[in-house]
């Protein structure tokens, strides 16, 4: 059997470098959360299903629970704390709020990130193309329509500006 | 004159205050909390469903570089029992012999959850199996054998009848059979359980973190059951990641963890994975009703016969079983929102080798409605009429408020008639029956099904246990600076915004000004927690009581400082002045400023500072939400797939707090329903293995499952504390049934009615396969 | 839910990644995409000593013309497979199918070459490999390896990849006409209940099935016929000649109505 082994890696997250020393086996959801101290990013299921632990590598939603710290190296990685500005809330977080697209928040931060590069990606997305981009985020408690209804509402915030 | 005659905030669509930590990612959850030298836990959990213990070697899990302690019951030995109810009780730590896949056996104290998990695979379990009790109807029958041996399968037995309800079925010229089936489902909530425990630093007392809806009676329960005096025991509730009654139990990691804590002199954290979570969250649903009903030519249903069964899994659920509460609250609303006069019940709940029952939203409520939903379409197609006729023709009408069922259960006044009317028009009711006769033409399957619900809440006794009441306590400091202190345990459902609107009509401060507190022992006063949706009548009466008598008390400082009347006296936007001379007023800061540091001026009678706790206790032992739900859905005969195509619902929770908060308890309650509906299920194999151990096979609805929703409010007051009626769990009572009837709707053609739920493709295949095999 | 200690290898060459699989002696296993292989590691169902990483490897990602066929990399990730033009123009059926891959984050990081290597029955990607008669490409020590997929799978989770070979490239022929495609999941994103693509041929055509028993199946279709009834006997007896598992057998229907809609969906040249 393999002997655990403590490897030193350099981390490019929400803009910052951290250097750290990992376990090869240590997700790149554990690290943020635990090593790096980035909370925002949740884990529901371990098994790339849930989507609470999305985050942005190189700008594409990915699931930091299928994905090891150690390969993370040489990507940019952007969670919730990195669309999050220094005051106040983002256009879409305030949209979140004002939608009330949220209720117990666990689920938020991935689909935070994952409409965050879907509008990205598509500036004009309509109601179905929403549901299609966010139909790997599950959310237990709203039904999913305050959170369309806050995606589409940003998006023609950002189009008007 | 006084502000809480015309609230501004309550009512109002006030945005949520917890939503930016929670948008920003600064939110603390459970696993969220770390302390220097904190362990982690991993439990060794059964493989096998019912098995004796033979030999249980655990040396080379101790051994394991980076384990701290390994407990089994000899180290904890603790019972989940409830002696005044039941027979048996769970260890917390299997002992000798073990009852369910997944139940606890022992419990790996180590550096990380990767070592734990690493030394979990190392104990040496040796079982000698058991034959598996897994199926209800012969578990009722104590086949193939007693699960536990000094007491009988059948735990709870319970039978009642209206006098003549025999004459009745005898003299009605129809009648019905038919018999449903729920499967096993479980809350889920997004963010699974977790504890975590170490001794407070400053005071030496156990301090417990928990994912839970009950703060204080988790408290007294973890107090209780190691002895500990409760004040030595500190219970937070950190930001929990939704619950839906599954966090309302006291669990057996939760006082392994405590006690692991204690035992190590560390702080030690337990995170469930998911794979724990299917497998020890408390289960729900898992009932079969043998129903016959009676009814008369014009579709009035004169009588109902129910015998409700559930498995109530391996022990007893701790504190209270859900499939007692399943069943024996389902036998009191079995009639639902209809006038049906006459009802025999019979409840058997037994003991199988699963994961024990309990709550999961709605408890009793999706099983009810699908039943009684169920019939209603059974009597208007067996007599060719019309469903939303029979409905009409059967729901209670508004003369007969209040309104005594045949169980004996009395429902406050509603607006079942309405709600019904209004949705059948919400949803253009006469349009789809045409549109839907062409579409069969096209040989295209759409159909609508109808869900009248009621929904009993602020009950005195419900999974919140029975604190029939909830406490408030306010503080005004010395800026007039409101903080709230509340009993309850929110797991996403907006109690700091929604009893900050109710205190800031109350108080006459800004609804910035004031913060809501809950879930710490040391700051909430003693109260239910949240469950059964109590907390908007049962807390948000507290909040209007406390208020109220901060108010006056308010009051009595304008009046004395501003040398007016009492009764003259307004408050608002964070002042109180003199009616009709707006110039005369004082701040509510200058108020707590006399109140803190100017005592000499405090008036007569008053005490010093502006501090008191209120609790509040409806006068009723419950009050009835109600509503109505319509699924629309097509049904591809030839896959066995279904299409939620449309929904509407219109409900009345009586006086609305924030219709934004309710509008989004509604649409997550849909959602749940569908799943309920036609995705979720836990299954359990012949040899008493869960199968669905993943969410790859637990399959919760995703965001390209759910059309849009529409939605529309009645408002009937309760005769309660501001008029306010529970309804969080309505929308999940009424939905499944929606859908369920929709899917029996589509399939009219091919004489199918959904019997058990969730309804698979492969079941619809088979209620379809006559016309393939054509 | 946490995977067992194993030793990590990031390797900068085919070669290298060869070599490695070669030292470890059938104890490593390759990450690519890891969206199938991580979720086995953290359930422990999978407990490699090594893992030999090969997502540095952008030699591995692309597409190449060949005229006849497509070359496309191992290591093209799922979405590029939807988003590429290239792949768009010259083989529509590939991005589209691609596009029922799991969910978005999922095929940003998934592979070509590990979902054909995973060999789930009810993925997509084997399907479409089996119906349009692809070549897998894989290195070994040995040199170089070709088979068609429909030789290259095996059944359950099963193929003829030996522990020491990776596969590099999937040469994928230019269908003479479209092939129609149709799949039943329970989710968006989930495998498939049942798949199908439909080919149409000079005569008759083939219908490749997944989701059914433990590998896509491409069968020959007698005739083809655009009429409803004769399609549905044909389909009929195509799928009776299919071996499912009991638990399966309801997927017999819906396999007819599946397969009969890819080929209608074959003649709306999709």
């Amino acid at each position: 059997m393999a002997v655990e082994q403590r490897i030193g890696l350099t981390l490019w997250v929400n803009g910052k470098e951290h250097l750290l020393e990992a376990s090869p086996r240590w997700s790149l959801a554990d690290v943020l959360r635990h090593q790096i101290g980035l909370t925002g990013t949740h884990v529901g299921c371990e098994q790339g299903v849930c989507g609470a632990c999305t985050v942005l590598l190189d700008g594409q939603p990915t699931r930091s629970c299928l994905m090891f710290a150690i390969q993370a190296q040489g990507h940019e990685i952007t969670t919730v704390e990195g669309v999050t500005p220094t005051e106040g809330l983002s256009p879409l977080q305030q949209s979140f709020q004002s939608h009330h697209a949220l209720q117990c928040g666990f689920c938020t931060p991935g689909i935070l990130l994952t409409a965050e590069a879907l509008l990205a990606d598509n500036p004009t997305a309509d109601e179905e193309e929403i549901r299609a981009a966010l139909s790997g985020n599950l959310c237990r408690c709203t039904g999913y329509q305050f959170i369309v209804d806050a995606v589409l509402a940003a998006r023609e915030q950002r189009r008007d500006a | 004159m006084a502000q809480a005659m015309r609230p501004q905030m309550m009512g109002a669509r006030v945005s949520r205050t917890e939503d930016p930590r929670l948008l920003s990612g600064q939110a603390r959850f459970l696993d969220d909390i770390q302390v220097p030298g904190m362990l982690e836990v991993a439990f060794v959990r059964s493989t096998h469903a019912a098995a004796k213990i033979v030999q249980m070697d655990l040396r080379e899990v101790q051994q394991y570089p980076g384990v701290q302690a390994v407990l089994t019951y000899d180290d904890c030995p603790v019972q989940l029992w409830q002696r005044e109810a039941y027979e048996v009780g769970q260890p917390v730590l299997a002992h000798h012999e073990v009852s369910y896949v997944g139940q606890p056996i022992a419990a790996i104290i180590a550096d990380s959850r990767y070592v734990a998990e690493d030394a979990a695979e190392l104990a040496r379990v040796e079982y000698e199996d058991l034959p598996p009790v897994t199926d209800m109807r012969r578990a009722i029958e104590e086949n193939p054998r007693r699960v536990h041996a000094h007491t009988p399968n059948v735990f709870f037995h319970k039978e009642y009848a209206t006098p003549s309800v025999e004459q009745a079925f005898a003299q009605a010229p129809h009648h019905l059979r038919a018999t449903f089936r729920t499967n096993r489902q479980t809350a889920l909530s997004l963010e699974a359980r977790g504890t975590a425990a170490m001794v407070d630093t400053a005071t030496g007392r156990l301090t417990v973190y928990a994912s839970t809806q009950s703060p204080h009676r988790l408290r007294e329960d973890i107090s209780g059951l190691l002895g500990i005096p409760t004040h030595q025991v500190r219970l937070i509730v950190p930001e929990v990641g939704g619950g839906f009654g599954m966090k309302a139990n006291c669990y057996p990691e939760d006082i392994v963890v405590a006690k692991a804590a204690l035992m190590c002199r560390k702080p030690v954290k337990w995170v469930s994975d998911r794979t724990e979570s299917l497998l020890s969250d408390v289960h729900g649903r898992d009932d079969i009703h043998d129903v016959e009903v009676a009814f008369a030519e014009d579709g009035k249903i004169v009588a109902l016969r129910d015998h409700l069964m559930a498995d109530g899994g391996a022990y007893p659920a701790y504190p209270f079983s859900g499939a007692v509460g399943e069943t024996s609250l389902a036998s009191r609303v079995i009639t639902g929102p209809y006038d049906i006069p006459h009802l025999a019940t019979v409840i058997d709940c037994t003991y199988s080798n699963k994961m024990p029952l309990g709550a999961y939203r709605g408890v009793w409520g999706p099983v009810a409605s699908f039943i009684q939903e169920g019939i209603v379409d059974r009597v208007a197609r067996h007599l060719g009429m019309d469903p939303a006729q029979v409905r009409l023709r059967n729901i209670i009408q508004p003369h007969q408020f209040p309104y005594r069922n045949a169980a004996g259960m009395t429902y406050d006044e509603g607006s079942y008639q309405a709600c019904l009317q209004q949705a059948l028009e919400l949803m253009d009711y006469e349009g789809f029956r045409k549109r839907q006769q062409e579409l069969r033409q096209q040989e295209r399957y759409v159909g609508l099904g109808i869900s009248a619900f009621v929904e009993p809440t602020a009950m005195a006794s419900s999974e919140a246990g029975s604190v029939g009441y909830e406490s408030c306590t306010i503080q005004i400091d010395a800026t007039g600076r409101v903080t709230a202190a509340f009993g309850l345990g929110p797991t996403g459902q907006g109690h700091e915004t929604t009893m900050a609107q109710i205190l800031a009509d109350q108080l006459g401060v800004r609804f910035e000004d004031i913060i809501v507190l809950h879930g710490d022992t040391d700051s909430a006063p003693y109260g239910g927690g949240t469950g059964g949706s109590r907390s908007g009548p049962i807390g948000g009466g507290a909040a209007l009581v406390a208020g109220r008598q901060m108010r006056e008390r308010l009051v009595k400082y304008a009046a004395s400082l501003l040398e007016a009347g009492e009764e003259d006296i307004e408050l608002g936007d964070g002042k109180a002045w003199v009616a009709g001379v707006p110039e005369r007023y004082i701040s509510i800061r200058t108020i707590a400023e006399t109140a803190y540091t100017n005592v000499t001026k405090i008036p007569e009678g008053l005490p010093i500072g502006l501090e008191l706790t209120a609790r509040y206790l409806p006068k009723s032992p419950r009050t009835f939400s109600n509503g109505t739900h319509i699924a629309i859905v097509e049904v591809d005969v030839s896959t066995g797939s279904v299409a939620v195509t449309g929904y509407g619902v219109v409900n009345d929770c009586g006086r609305l707090i924030n219709p934004t908060i309710v509008e989004g308890q509604i649409l997550g309650g849909v959602a749940q329903g569908i799943g309920a509906a036609l995705l979720e299920a836990l299954h359990y194999d012949e040899s008493g293995q869960l199968v669905t151990t993943s969410l790859m096979d637990y399959l919760l609805p995703e965001s390209t499952d759910m059309p849009r929703v529409m939605m529309r409010h009645l408002e009937t007051p309760s005769d309660g504390e501001g008029g306010i009626k529970g309804m969080a769990e309505g929308s999940l009572i009424a939905s499944p049934a929606a859908i369920a009837n929709a899917v029996s709707d589509a399939l009219a053609p091919f004489d199918a009615f959904v019997d058990t739920l969730p309804v698979t493709p492969e079941m619809i295949l088979e209620m379809t396969r006559g016309e393939l095999a054509r | 839910m946490k995977p067992a200690v194993f030793d990590y290898v990031r390797v900068n060459s085919l070669d290298e990644a060869i070599e490695a699989l070669a030292r470890y002696e059938g104890e490593a296993k390759v990450l690519a995409g890891g969206q199938s292989l991580v979720p086995l590691m953290n359930f422990r169902l999978s407990r490699p000593g090594v893992l030999v990483d090969i997502n540095d490897l952008a030699e591995m990602a692309g597409v190449r013309d060949l005229g006849h066929a497509l070359a496309i990399g191992s290591m093209t990730r799922h979405q590029q497979l939807v988003n590429n033009d290239f792949i768009r123009e010259r083989l529509p059926i590939l991005p589209r199918v691609a596009s029922y891959i799991g969910h978005w984050a999922i095929r940003n990081r998934g592979t070509l070459g590990g979902s054909v290597a995973h060999a789930d029955p009810a993925a997509e990607l084997p399907a479409l490999l089996t119906a349009l008669q692809a070549t897998i490409v894989m290195r070994s020590p040995r040199g170089e390896r070709r088979l068609l997929a429909e030789r290259f799978f095996l059944g359950y989770y099963s193929t003829r990849l030996d522990w020491d070979e990776i596969i590099t490239e999937i040469e994928i022929p230019f269908p003479a006409s479209s092939p129609g495609f149709y799949e039943v999941a329970r989710r968006a994103g989930d495998f498939a209940l049942v798949g199908a693509l439909a080919e149409r041929g000079t005569s008759g055509g083939f219908v490749t099935w997944f989701g059914l028993g433990g590998r896509p199946e491409r069968m020959a279709l007698p005739a083809w016929t655009a009429h409803e009834e004769e399609r549905r006997q044909l389909l009929r007896e195509l799928a009776g000649k299919l071996d499912l598992p009991s638990e399966e057998e309801y997927k017999r229907t819906i396999a007819v109505s599946v397969a009969g809609r890819a080929m209608a969906d074959a003649e709306g040249g999709n």
